[in-house]
């Protein structure tokens, strides 16, 4: 696996638009916007989720007060097949744009992305945005909505909403590393367990990222995961502790703090690639918190390769931050 | 690790479910269901004056039009993920699949929406059913 340092990205803003969410109060005071509305006066939920991606770019144009021309790159993806969200919200704009999927790592993703371009002075600036809609996902990998599938209780429950973070050279927020992951696939093919799908990569991501840096697990005051959900942050910590012999005692997991999962009778966590910058930017304090580790984990299956029934590979990318103001 | 332990591991920290708990709630909900099917069909048994056969395929009708508006006024689906298999077995389950596909796709266009994907939970129910229909009437005819 490949570790990058950066010395020149940082991120500089973020809006944040929160869907309709029925199990996640604790956000609602401090996020930019809140859509209580799947739909938000569109014709289906995937148009829904194009306009909150929209709204989302052009909420982070309005609060950096920046015209769109002066953006140099866009950064996009989200869950939908052929990431519709993210190309159809970007014809919106006249932005460059490169669009990417890694699932619920795609955040991650499209940082390192952004910050490798910073870094090589090729462009000036760039955002990076992601979406995730419940309804969506929940037709496209699951059971058509109305249906009431059943659910275990580790199953993750898809975050409905977008972020757009704003990456330039200068912020309060530092981009100091980042490691790129590797596939990993253990042979575990329950996609409901989608913690235990994920847990495995991130394992070996944060592993190779604190090898490769050289650091221990304390030298970070927090490692945020994606979406592991509940029990698959045990998993992943046992494993760590099994396999590398590594105790981590400051790992959190966004989905669980998203949907409180440790109180919650009903679900696992949080998913989508909004959980992490959702909790990153409007729950962790950043004066606490200066140096945190954030872990996107996305698993790579498709409906196709559920009914084929292949396993569950996923791929987890680590970018180190530093609170720097 | 090996393939092996990494099951054993995700089977220690995943959260089983209580199938017990979940079999005594569907045996309850689906005998609720038989006896209200029950109970329609003697009263269009009585109040009608048809034969019981009838009645049946009566009832059955009634229940299957009132679970597809229960799904369609949007409060069966909390129901079902409630009583489960208890709902999902009887005709209820049948009807209640095949309208939310309907309405998933209804924005999709009447061919390829709507018909292209109504019996996309169902399809499978109606061809195994129809197969294993053809064999028993098979052996029914060999015996007699």
């Amino acid at each position: 696996m490949k570790t990058i340092k950066f010395h020149n990205s940082f991120i500089n803003s973020n809006f944040t638009l929160l869907g309709r969410n029925e199990h996640s109060p604790i956000l609602e005071s401090k996020v930019d916007k809140i859509l209580n509305d799947y739909y938000n006066n569109e014709k289906t939920t995937e148009l829904g989720e194009m306009s909150y991606q929209r709204e989302s770019i052009n909420g982070l144009l309005n609060k950096i007060k920046k015209n769109e021309k002066e953006i140099d790159l866009l950064i996009g993806g989200d869950l939908q097949n052929q990431i519709l969200a993210t190309n159809f919200s970007a014809k919106n704009f006249e932005i460059s744009l490169l669009g990417i999927y890694s699932a619920c790592a795609t955040f991650t993703e499209g940082l390192i992305i952004a910050s490798s371009f910073i870094e090589g002075n090729l462009v000036k600036n760039a955002i990076v945005t992601t979406s995730s809609h419940n309804l969506v996902s929940e037709k496209q990998f699951r059971f058509p909505v109305e249906y009431g599938a059943i659910k275990k209780k580790i199953n993750t429950f898809t975050a409905t909403g977008s972020v757009s973070t704003y990456v330039t050279t200068e912020g309060n927020i530092k981009i100091e590393s980042a490691t790129i992951g590797k596939v990993v696939d253990l042979n575990y093919s329950d996609p409901n367990n989608m913690g235990a799908c994920m847990a495995p990569s991130a394992a070996e991501t944060i592993y190779e990222h604190l090898k490769s840096m050289g650091r221990k697990p304390e030298y970070y005051d927090l490692i945020l995961t994606g979406d592991l959900g509940e029990y698959g942050v045990k998993i992943l910590k046992d494993y760590l502790n099994k396999k590398y012999n590594m105790t981590i005692d400051n790992l959190f997991d966004s989905g669980v703090i998203l949907f409180d999962a440790e109180n919650n009778p009903c679900i696992a966590g949080g998913s989508g690639p909004i959980c992490l910058p959702l909790i990153l930017f409007n729950k962790v304090s950043k004066i606490k918190h200066r140096k945190i580790l954030i872990v996107g984990t996305g698993s790579l299956h498709s409906t196709l390769s559920s009914n084929l029934k292949l396993s569950v590979p996923s791929i987890s990318h680590a970018v180190s931050l530093e609170v720097v103001k | 690790m090996r393939e092996k332990d990494y099951k054993k591991l995700v089977d220690k920290h995943s959260k089983k479910e209580n199938k017990l708990k979940n079999v005594i709630i569907a045996f309850i909900s689906g005998g609720v269901i038989g006896v209200i099917a029950e109970g329609i069909t003697n009263f269009i048994s009585k109040n009608y004056s048809l034969p019981m056969d009838e009645s049946y395929i009566y009832s059955t009708l009634f229940i299957v039009c009132l679970a597809s508006i229960f799904t369609g006024i949007g409060f069966f689906d909390k129901i079902v993920s409630f009583a489960k298999a208890g709902l999902i077995v009887p005709t209820t389950g049948f009807a209640h699949s095949m309208t939310c596909s309907a309405l998933d796709y209804k924005k999709e266009g009447f061919t390829k929406g709507i018909g292209g994907n109504i019996f996309k939970l169902t399809g499978s129910i109606i061809l195994y059913a129809i197969v294993v229909s053809f064999f028993l009437v098979l052996i029914k005819g060999c015996i007699e």
